[in-house]
């Protein structure tokens, strides 16, 4: 009896079988044989965060199991139970990698998710910082019933919160029908308690990525999770040894542990491992546990709201109706209105509502959000318009792709059985708009159209406004306006680094525009988004400022102290990690490659995104690298300073089509080339070879080639 | 005072400051207690084995393997038995006169007076306690009832200490079959001394007896009062920041330092200290304003109620004057050197005695009278001010040592941080039952009560401070009060950095209830604080007190008060390490029974230990001991 045996024997019980499942596949592939986790650049997380060890081979694996069991102490003391709990964490992902040492696809076939890319890491970066996902559960073992394994499940995904699930709770949710998968941020790892490896990676990746951790520092890792990384387990009884052994590496970490198991008076350990029988009660006893206060946004509308379901996919199959866009007129738009024209939360419908449609219906729709108060501009208009995706999407049984007139919305069955009609949209809207808003908007309404001909006239309408804004943002530039903007909503991840947004470079993770920026800063005048002046110019070429300098030093706290616009050899602008492209110098063709998180492959650099992604992050300046947003690839300011985009060599070919369009404008307006998107190779033309990667540049003739070296 | 604050400060650092400010001593051709050692060393053999008797005139007679016995025959046992329990009653009539004084101001508050009761919520508490009716009633009404009950407890005829109902039921069981129930407190003094007398007792389990039950009268009678009248008077102390160490004194400010024990005096120095009057007065001197710093337990009285910064401890009330930069050291009672009058006559420093119990030559006397203390205080601060041009700046030397600490943990602040880490779905508030989890699981091995005084036998603040950072690292939690409090706060230690000397657990538990791993509980006769807080675990936890994983040291001690409290300690069923022979070393038999077998009798003993790392040792196993015994 007692907690402290009980750590030590469940660690000794995943040590000896990582040594059996290590000594079985170095029998069967030889100390030589590779071992890589697939999609990461981060070796085996847990092993390289912990102890600085990068394996590489099962030899080297083999090495670090022994300096796994070496911190595998037995004194009687709180730091032996925490270091033989951390280990007892690395230990399981050896047992897991060892799967991945004989298939990159282990789980292939089965319910089980396995290991987390890196993509799907980074990810998290932004939800993370908005809070969007205010925590992490990992819910261990079978709960009681699968009534109350579903209840669990989907309470928590009602507060945003991330479910990893370890065990028998998976059947038991799979058995219900409910829905799962990294998109739903609800993931079945896998069978094992092993498999809690995976998490910890995750844990470990996050806080290299988003805390430039420097890999070896334990403690640093520790204290990162503790302070920024709201993660808590759930287990249910009986607990094994070897669960709480894991547990004791996970409150080392900062996450504090929920059991029923009561069979040992010695366990309870106030905010880090609680005892409560009430298995129905965990969730807010976990979040209090953890300290985590959930934004609660009341919604009144038939089905659940959270950002849970914003990676919810609905198939053709499940869907009740549908309104698409790209065959039926639909648009959403946000007008600034006088006070006497708006009804605060009047929501009104013209047109059939969908229970009046037939099944699988593509319908019109428009949705008109009027809004007035003192503060509004209407260039927050479009700021709020870009948010109807993720606010709509956050809708159980609701998902929305697209935006203006190009938007297609589907509900499902489920979502229409329970009740979910056209004035829902208006609610969730309206909530959002207030409670996101509130500083700016004073009053609030919105009218939903569905009858086709008010639909086609009030899109050809919202046209003439989208056209009238797009002539105002291109003549939004660098020099046009007066003042940039910081961004700094990622430091309670990546505490160093600090975003400077101008008109011609929005942030890096895309989501914050200038102007978005700006609506931030008057939402919140001491908020994330600080006015930076730009009244003193150092160098026009890379985008110096004095001001600029001042404003990373002060809001990095000293870890910064210059950064350029628009260079990326030349103090590069930092990144916290969750960029959703990488740029990186290719050395051969003198000109750069860039690859966005959703492309798995490798790239003409010999490295896939997650490589390139890994040689920044965190706040940490790294010349030849940078991280940025889609939209600034085809910004007139993009690497200026080292002649702008004709330095584009190779983009992944759904990223390319996404942005040829803008992209082509922009060359042809810079050097008057036509066509410089079809210029630039993707993956049809090369993968990672850069020798054919020149061949080809040559062929079509890329302007590069006549630029100056790089270096 | 320095902006800039160290956040650990080593001994040596100290050394070197007290070295610098011995050599303006020399200067000025003053006398100090490290000379005065030296003078006086070696030491009398008999005195410091306790068997010279001096109690009736035929003497004195001391003992030798050739004089076994006294003239009246008395053995080596009998009167090593009686000095030890003189020693005691001395100790247990300081801290219970201390009580009483408090108990005497309580009586005195009134409504928009000098002296207003700040915690009425504790005061209903304690009168319920003692079946005072509270309803409907005027809380100056109430004060003055609960302050002549307690008052009675010094000399009521019958029955036993009202406080004895605190402590567990078995535990109150144990003082009961030991016979050792304190009666009132004057009494349990008064028969000590006549037990002593020429011609009573010499035998040494009664001697040893009385010393517990004298003991006893103090820490659960006269100190508990003290306290628990003191925070009635002056708040319950709750958490508060300050600072520590002689870098606090400000070399533009007129600094006054108070110096003793009792908070009536201090309370009401500093509350004139901020008199803008006093101020506007001070400015016009030529300072900046007026810094009130603290020395020995008055400086843990104000530090814990108003974050008053603390100078340093006993062993440091010279340096403070030896920094050429005290306008007055006020002091009310108790280990005061009378040294301080002929050395703050080398200085411009005024010596200001207040006290009719503590008079001494070479001071200005000015007596402070409870019904006059607003305008004695206001006379003390305006000498003080008025003192600040006859600085000699020559001779001003501040040494720059300064930490930061919180202070002020009572055992309802505990309880309020414990709280912080509960859980509202799971647990209960206001309960010990956190830190009892805590202890275990094994996250904590249990807590040590680090307290006493400096004693030149002992390098100053060695043990203090080696003693908490073995403890802290092996993730034991210390509590401490008094000097031992003080050195801690020199230290760096009272400061929430300290998580990082410690072992992960305590590492973990300061991080989760926000506290530093080293709690301050206030002045020596705040022991009485441990006590209950001991008290709360046990019957927490359904155990007795001597079950606790919890040991007592007191590894610098020097006074009579220290010796009671050991005494009451050990009866409360705490072991206690002692690291200065409290002159027993010559009566074997008693040696026999406080070293040993009085664990029989309370559940807990003495352990006398020079050697502080093998003191540390010994503690840390001691502990390790009850757990296996509780089986954890």
């Amino acid at each position: 009896m007692g907690l402290f045996q009980t750590v030590f024997r469940g660690s000794d019980e995943m040590y000896f079988k990582a040594e059996e499942e290590l000594n079985k596949v170095i029998a069967e592939l030889g100390e030589d044989a590779p071992m890589t986790m697939p999609d990461t650049a981060y070796f085996l997380a847990c092993i390289y965060a912990y102890l600085g060890q990068k394996v590489t081979t099962l030899g080297e694996l083999k090495t670090a199991l022994a300096s796994i069991r070496a911190m595998m102490t037995r004194d009687n003391r709180t730091k032996s139970i925490f270091d033989s709990g951390v280990a007892t964490a690395m230990a399981a992902e050896v047992i897991e990698a060892t799967k991945y040492a004989r298939t990159p696809t282990p789980y292939e076939g089965t319910q089980y998710h396995g290991h987390f890319s890196d993509a799907e890491v980074r990810e998290l970066g932004v939800p993370l910082v908005t809070r969007d996902i205010p925590g992490f559960v990992v819910m261990i073992g079978p709960a009681p019933s699968v009534e109350e394994a579903v209840d669990m499940v989907k309470g928590y995904q009602s507060r945003g919160i991330f479910v990893f699930m370890i065990g028998g709770i998976i059947d038991q949710v799979h058995s219900a029908g409910v829905n799962t998968g990294f998109g739903v941020r609800c993931v079945p790892v896998g069978p094992d308690i092993w498999s809690v490896g995976h998490v910890i990676s995750l844990v470990t990746r996050a806080t290299m990525i988003f805390g430039a951790t420097e890999p070896g520092d334990a403690q640093a890792f520790h204290d990162y999770t503790m302070a920024r990384i709201f993660a808590f387990v759930n287990a249910y009884a009986p607990v094994d040894d070897i669960v709480v052994a894991c547990g004791a590496g996970a409150i080392k970490m900062g996450f504090p542990v929920i059991t029923n198991d009561d069979h040992d008076p010695t366990w309870p350990v106030p905010k880090s491992l609680i005892v409560y029988k009430d298995t129905k009660d965990w969730i807010e006893t976990s979040l209090e546990a953890r300290d985590i206060k959930i934004k609660i946004t009341n919604i009144d509308i038939p089905v659940a709201f959270s950002s849970a379901y914003e990676g919810e996919i609905i198939r053709k199959k499940d869907m009740r109706i549908e309104m698409d866009g790209s065959r039926v007129d639909c648009v959403e738009l946000v007008q600034t209105k006088e006070p006497h024209e708006i009804e605060d939360h009047r929501i009104t419908l013209e047109g059939p509502d969908f229970d009046q449609f037939e099944v699988g219906e593509k319908i019109p729709i428009a949705y008109i959000v009027d809004v007035c108060g003192k503060s509004m501009q209407t260039d927050f208009e479009g700021v709020f318009e870009r948010k109807f995706h993720s606010f709509l999407n956050c809708i159980e049984g609701v998902m929305h792709t697209g935006q203006r007139d190009m938007i297609r919305i589907r509900v499902s069955n489920a979502s229409f059985d329970a009740g979910f009609r056209a004035r829902h949209i208006g609610e969730v809207l309206y909530a959002k708009i207030k409670s996101e808003y509130d500083t700016v908007v004073d009053k609030c309404q919105v009218r939903i159209y569905t009858d086709p001909e008010k639909v086609k006239e009030l899109r050809a309408e919202a046209n003439h406004t989208f056209d009238q804004r797009d002539e105002r943002l291109k003549t939004m530039t660098d020099e046009s306006v007066d003042v940039f903007y910081t961004c700094i909503l990622c430091q309670a991840f990546s505490p160093s680094h600090v975003c400077i947004v101008t008109p011609e470079r929005l942030g890096l993770c895309g989501a914050v525009s200038w102007l978005d920026a700006k609506a931030t800063n008057e939402l919140d005048p001491n908020g994330p988004c600080q006015i930076v002046p730009k009244s003193r110019m150092i160098d026009e070429r890379t985008g110096r400022y004095e001001d600029v300098n001042e404003a990373v030093n002060k809001y990095s706290h000293g870890a910064l102290e210059q950064v350029t616009l628009y260079s990326i050899m030349e103090d590069p602008m930092t990144s916290c990690g969750c960029f959703e492209c990488i740029c990186g110098i290719e050395p051969l063709s003198n000109g750069v490659v860039i690859v966005n998180r959703e492309h798995v492959g490798m790239t003409p650099m010999g490295m896939s995104f997650s490589e390139l992604a890994s040689m920044t992050g965190g706040g940490v300046q790294t010349p030849g690298f940078m991280g940025h947003g889609k939209h600034f690839i085809a910004s007139k300011k993009f690497i200026k300073a080292e002649g702008g985009l004709a330095r584009i060599v190779w983009l992944p070919k759904a990223l390319k089509e996404q942005i040829a369009e803008r992209l082509d404008e922009s060359a042809k307006e810079l050097y008057g080339i036509d066509n410089f998107s079809s210029m630039i190779a993707d993956e049809t033309v090369c993968t990672e070879d850069p020798e054919e990667l020149l061949n080809y540049l040559t062929e079509v003739g890329h302007p590069v080639l006549g630029m100056e070296p790089l270096m | 005072m320095s902006e800039i604050t160290n956040t650990f400060i080593t001994l040596e650092e100290m050394e070197a400051a007290t070295n610098r400010l011995l050599e303006t001593a020399a200067a000025v051709g003053a006398d100090t207690w490290q000379q005065r050692v030296k003078n006086q060393t070696p030491h009398c053999k008999f005195g410091e084995e306790g068997i010279c008797c001096r109690i009736c005139t035929m003497g004195p007679c001391r003992i030798t393997p050739k004089a076994p016995r006294g003239i009246c025959g008395c053995d080596r046992d009998g009167i090593v038995g009686r000095n030890y329990l003189r020693f005691t009653a001395g100790g247990a009539a300081t801290h219970s006169d201390h009580g009483r004084n408090i108990a005497h101001v309580l009586y005195l508050s009134k409504d928009g007076g000098d002296y207003q009761v700040k915690d009425p919520e504790k005061l209903i508490r304690i009168a319920k306690e003692w079946d005072i009716e509270t309803e409907g009633r005027d809380i100056y009404d109430l004060a003055h009832e609960v302050a002549e009950t307690g008052l009675m407890e010094y000399g009521k005829p019958f029955g036993i200490q009202r406080f004895l109902k605190r402590a567990p039921e078995v535990r109150q069981k144990v003082w009961h079959d030991a016979g050792i129930e304190p009666r009132a407190i004057d009494r349990e003094v008064s028969q000590s001394m006549h037990m002593t007398h020429m011609g009573c007792s010499s035998l040494p389990e009664a001697l040893v007896r009385q010393s517990l039950r004298a003991g006893m009268s103090d820490g659960w009678g006269g100190s508990m009062m003290g306290t628990e009248f003191s925070d009635v008077l002056f708040g319950t102390p709750k958490p508060v920041d300050t600072n520590a160490n002689l870098g606090v004194m400000e070399e533009d400010m007129v600094n006054i330092i108070v110096h003793g024990h009792d908070p009536s005096l201090s309370e009401m120095i500093v509350f004139y200290a901020q008199d803008p009057e006093m101020v506007a007065l001070a400015k016009e001197m030529g300072a900046k304003g007026i810094n009130v710093a603290g020395v020995c337990c008055t400086a843990n009285e104000v530090a814990m109620r108003h974050g008053i910064p603390m100078a340093g401890n006993f062993l440091q009330q010279e340096n403070v004057v030896l920094t050429g930069a005290c306008e007055a050291i006020v002091v009310d009672v108790q280990c005061i050197f009378p040294a301080l009058g002929p050395l703050s006559k080398c200085f411009h420093t005024k010596f200001v005695t207040t006290s009719p119990i503590a008079q001494m030559p070479d001071s200005d006397y000015i007596e402070f009278n409870e019904a006059t203390a607003g305008e004695n205080a206001k006379k003390i601060v305006e000498m003080a001010v008025r003192n600040f041009k006859n600085r000699k700046p020559e001779l001003v030397h501040i040494p720059q040592l300064k930490t930061n600490a919180t202070v002020g943990y009572s055992v309802e602040a505990i309880k309020k941080c414990l709280d912080g880490v509960t859980n509202s779905h799971v647990d209960e508030v206001n309960t010990m039952i956190p830190l009892i989890q805590c202890v275990k699981s094994g996250v904590l091995r249990g807590a040590v009560a680090l307290v006493g005084c400096n004693n030149p036998r002992v390098r100053h603040d060695y043990a203090h401070i080696e003693l908490m950072k073995k403890m802290i690292a092996n993730d034991i939690i210390v509590i401490v009060s008094g000097c031992s409090a003080q050195a801690a706060a020199k230290a760096g230690l009272l400061s929430k950095e300290a998580k990082n000397l410690c072992g992960e657990g305590l590492k973990r538990v300061c991080e989760l209830v926000d506290i530093p791993p080293i709690l301050h509980m206030g002045s020596c006769v705040d022991i009485s604080r441990m006590m209950i807080l001991a008290a709360d675990i046990a019957k927490d936890w359904g155990i007795d007190i001597c079950d606790v994983p919890v040991v007592g040291c007191a590894p610098e001690y020097m006074s009579e008060k220290a010796v009671s409290i050991g005494n009451y300690v050990v009866a409360t069923g705490i072991d206690t390490f002692l690291g200065v022979n409290p002159y027993t070393k010559g009566g074997p038999a008693i040696e026999g029974l406080l070293q040993g077998s009085i664990k029989d009798w309370v559940g807990a003993n003495f352990t006398v230990e020079l050697d502080i790392e093998k003191m540390g040792d010994d503690m840390i196993e001691r502990i390790e001991e009850k757990r296996v015994a509780l089986g954890i």
